[in-house]
C-alpha cells in the first residue's frame, strides 16, 4: 500500500482522546484528570486547615460533649501571653539556629572535602550519610544510651579528652545542657543531608570555569569565594530551607531522647502542641497554636523562597 | 609578550598517546596556527603551554624561562576555551574585570573600565555587558570568552576553536579582528582549529598535528605549496588536493606510489580526455568534477565557463606532488 508521509503520520497518531469518549470536551477530560488529585489535596489538606481555623475560635474539647461556644481571639490571646509558650518557641529557636548552623558549616566542609578526587571517596560518601538512614525515634532511642553518664559512649569521650570524670554530667539530665543535647543528635543525623545538597552544588560547577580562573590568574582563595562559594549558595540555601522547616516539625526524635526534659527546657513547640491537643484535650487552644506556628512558618518560608529565587536569578 | 618553545612535548593518557615528541617554536609576534583533525593533540599542545595540564616529558620555554612546575597563573598567560567557560553567576561586565581584578595584576579601577568598554567595543558586545552570562547566545558567550583574554596583556594567548560556535558572517568579522588585534599589538598568539579558512587567513605560521605528531610547521604558503606528505597536503587548499595513483597519467618517478594534484597542478585544454560529471558555480570560482580513468578528480575553472555536465575536457598534470606508499613526500 502506498501512502503519504502525511498519512502515516496521521495513522501513527492516534486519535484524539475526546472523539473516543464520545461528548465529552477536551476541557471536561482534563478535568477528569486533575480531579482525584483536587479532591485528595481538599480532602486532607485544605479542608482540615480550614476546620481547624474555624475550631481556633472555639473552646471545643475533643474529649468532653458539650455545647461548642465561639469565643473569639481568646485562644490567641491566652497563647500569646503565656510565658510558658514563649519558653518553647525560644527553645525552638535555639535549636533551629544551632542545628542549622553547625550542620551547614560542617555539611559544606565535608562535601568541599569529598569533592576532591581521591580513592575511595564514594565508600566515604556512603559511610557518612548512613546515620540519615536511620528512624528517628530509633536515633532518639539509641543516643540515650550513648549519652548515660555511667556507661555512655559520649561521656566516656568527653571524659577521655577533657579529664572530667564521666559521670559528673548528664546530657539529657541538666537544664543547661539538653539543649546542647538535641543539637548534637540532629547534627549527627542530618549532616549528611546538607553534605548530599552541597555536593550536588559542587559537582554541578563545570571543572573548565575553575581552569578559565586558573588562567585568568585567580588565587585558590579567590577562586573560592568568587566561584565556588556564589555558585553553591544557592544549594545552601535550599539545604537551610528543607532543614529549617524539617525542624520546626522535629518532634519523634526529642521525644525519644527527652521527652522535651528536663522540666520544658527541650520542650519544642511541636511537643507543646502535641500535649496541648492529645493529652489535655484543649482541641480549641491547640488549634490557634497550630494555626499560628502554621503561619509563623508560611511566612518565614516565603520570606525565604524569595531570597533563594534572588540568588537563583543572579 | 614572548616567544614559546616547546622541546619534545609527550604525554599520553592511558594508552593514548595525545602528543608525541612534539617540538616547535612560536616565534615572538606570531600567530600561530594549529591545525588537525580531532584527536590530533591540538588542544592539548594549548593546555600544556598554558600549565593546566604537564607533559610526561619535555620542556616549555615561554621567553627564556622554563615553565616546568608552574602554574597557569605564574606562566601568565590567557586562555579562550571553546566550551567558553564563563563565570555564569557573574554579568558580562563582570566576567571582563575578573582576570583585570587579579592582586597580580593591581589595575586602577579606571583603567579596567576603559579597558573593558574597549574590547566590549571591539567585540560588539557593549550593549551585553550588564547581562548576566547566561543570559547570552553562544556567538555572544563565545565573544565575552575572547574578550575575556583580550583585556589582558598576556606573556602568550591562547585560543582553543575561539570562532567554531559563531555563525559565518560574524567569524569573518572576528577573523579580520583577530588578525588586527594581533598584527597591532605584536601579541603572540597560538591558535587551534580545524577550519583551513582561519588558518590560511590569520596565520603566519601554521603547525600541522597527526596523531600527536607535528608533522610540518611553516607558513601557510610552505605548506601549501611545499607539503611534506600526503596528510599535510590535504590540511590546506579548497578544494582538497586530488590523490590519485603516481602512474594514472603515464610515467611516474621510482618508489612514488601516489600523485597528489590540486586545482592548479590540473591543466586544462591539453593532454588526455576525462568526462565532467558535475559543474558548481560558486559566484567567484566554478569548481568542476571530472571522471578519469576511474577516477573523481575536483578542480576549478574559469568562473564564466560554458562546460557542463558530459561534456570533454583534456587534462595534464603540472608539476604534481609524488609521495610514496607511506605518504611522504619524494617529488
Amino acid at each position: 500500500m502506498v501512502t503519504s508521509t502525511l498519512e502515516r503520520a496521521a495513522e501513527a497518531t492516534p486519535p484524539g482522546a475526546a472523539r473516543r469518549i464520545k461528548g465529552l470536551s477536551d476541557r471536561a477530560i482534563a478535568w477528569i484528570f486533575v480531579a482525584p488529585s483536587i479532591f485528595l489535596l481538599l480532602a486532607v489538606n485544605i479542608f482540615p486547615l480550614i476546620w481547624t481555623i474555624n475550631l481556633s475560635f472555639t473552646n471545643f474539647k475533643a474529649n468532653r460533649n458539650r455545647e461548642v461556644e465561639y469565643i473569639g481571639l481568646r485562644n490567641y490571646e491566652r497563647i500569646l501571653t503565656d510565658a510558658d509558650t514563649w519558653a518553647t518557641m525560644q527553645a525552638t529557636a535555639h535549636f533551629l539556629f544551632w542545628t542549622i548552623a553547625v550542620q551547614v558549616l560542617i555539611g559544606f566542609t565535608l562535601a568541599y572535602l569529598i569533592n576532591k578526587k581521591f580513592k575511595g571517596n564514594d565508600m566515604w560518601t556512603t559511610i557518612i550519610v548512613l546515620p540519615m538512614m536511620l528512624s528517628p525515634a530509633v536515633v532518639g532511642n539509641f543516643w540515650t544510651f550513648l549519652y548515660q553518664p555511667q556507661i555512655g559512649l559520649f561521656n566516656y569521650v568527653v571524659a577521655f579528652f577533657t579529664g572530667a570524670d564521666a559521670s559528673s554530667f548528664s546530657m539529657i539530665g541538666e537544664v543547661a545542657l539538653a539543649p546542647w543535647a538535641i543539637v548534637i543528635v540532629d547534627t549527627w543525623m542530618w549532616t549528611p543531608f546538607v553534605m548530599l545538597i552541597c555536593l550536588a552544588g559542587l559537582r554541578s560547577i563545570p571543572e573548565s570555569i575553575y581552569e578559565a580562573a586558573e588562567c585568568d590568574r585567580a588565587s585558590k582563595w579567590r577562586q573560592f569565594w568568587t566561584i565556588t562559594i556564589p555558585m553553591v549558595l544557592p544549594f545552601l540555601m535550599l539545604a537551610v530551607l528543607f532543614r529549617g522547616i524539617e525542624n520546626f516539625k522535629m518532634f519523634d526524635l526529642v521525644v525519644q531522647l527527652t521527652g522535651g526534659g528536663p522540666g520544658n527546657t527541650t520542650t519544642l513547640t511541636s511537643i507543646d502542641l502535641k500535649r496541648e491537643a492529645f493529652e489535655k484535650w484543649r482541641t480549641g487552644y491547640a488549634s490557634a497554636y497550630a494555626v499560628i506556628l502554621f503561619v509563623t512558618v508560611f511566612g518565614l518560608a516565603s520570606i525565604y523562597v524569595k531570597a533563594l529565587n534572588k540568588v537563583k536569578e543572579r | 609578550m614572548a616567544e614559546v618553545t616547546l622541546k619534545n612535548i609527550t604525554r599520553s593518557f592511558g594508552p593514548d598517546v595525545a602528543l608525541d615528541d612534539v617540538s616547535m617554536t612560536v616565534p615572538d609576534g606570531s600567530f600561530v596556527v594549529l591545525l588537525g583533525p580531532t584527536g590530533a593533540g591540538k588542544t592539548t599542545t594549548l593546555r600544556m603551554v598554558s600549565g593546566l595540564d604537564v607533559p610526561d616529558s619535555g620542556e616549555i620555554y615561554i621567553g627564556d624561562t622554563p615553565m616546568n612546575g608552574l602554574t597557569p597563573a605564574q606562566r601568565n598567560v590567557a586562555m579562550v576555551f571553546q566550551q567558553y567557560s564563563l563565570y555564569p553567576h557573574m554579568t558580562v561586565r563582570e566576567n571582563l574585570e575578573f582576570p583585570l581584578k587579579s592582586p597580580l595584576l593591581n589595575t586602577p579601577p579606571d583603567q579596567i573600565q576603559r579597558k573593558v568598554g574597549e574590547v566590549a567595543e571591539v567585540l560588539q558586545i557593549s550593549h551585553k555587558l550588564d547581562n548576566k552570562a547566561t543570559a547570552l547566545s553562544g556567538g555572544e558567550m563565545q565573544r565575552v570568552s575572547i574578550g575575556r583574554a583580550l583585556v589582558r596583556n598576556p606573556a602568550v594567548y591562547l585560543m582553543d576553536e575561539p570562532l567554531s560556535s559563531l555563525d559565518a558572517k560574524l567569524r569573518s568579522d572576528l577573523r579580520i579582528e583577530l588578525k588586527g588585534i594581533q598584527a597591532d599589538s605584536g601579541a603572540t598568539l597560538l591558535y587551534v582549529t580545524h577550519d583551513q579558512i582561519e588558518a590560511m587567513t590569520m596565520a603566519t605560521h601554521v603547525g600541522v598535528l597527526d596523531h600527536g605528531r607535528l608533522v610540518q610547521f611553516g607558513t601557510p604558503r610552505e605548506i601549501y605549496e611545499d607539503p611534506v606528505s600526503v596528510y599535510a597536503a590535504s590540511r590546506l587548499g579548497q578544494p582538497r588536493i586530488n590523490i590519485v595513483p603516481a602512474d594514472l597519467f603515464g610515467t611516474a618517478p621510482s618508489g612514488a606510489a601516489s600523485m597528489g594534484l590540486r586545482p592548479e597542478q590540473i591543466r586544462q585544454g591539453a593532454g588526455q580526455e576525462s568526462l565532467v560529471t558535475r559543474v558548481e558555480h560558486l559566484g567567484d570560482q566554478t569548481r568542476l568534477h571530472l571522471f578519469f580513468r576511474e577516477h573523481d578528480l575536483i578542480t576549478v575553472t574559469d568562473p564564466h565557463t560554458a562546460l557542463k555536465s558530459g561534456d570533454i575536457v583534456q587534462i595534464e598534470p603540472h608539476q604534481p606532488f609524488y609521495f610514496n606508499a607511506d605518504g611522504a613526500r619524494i617529488a
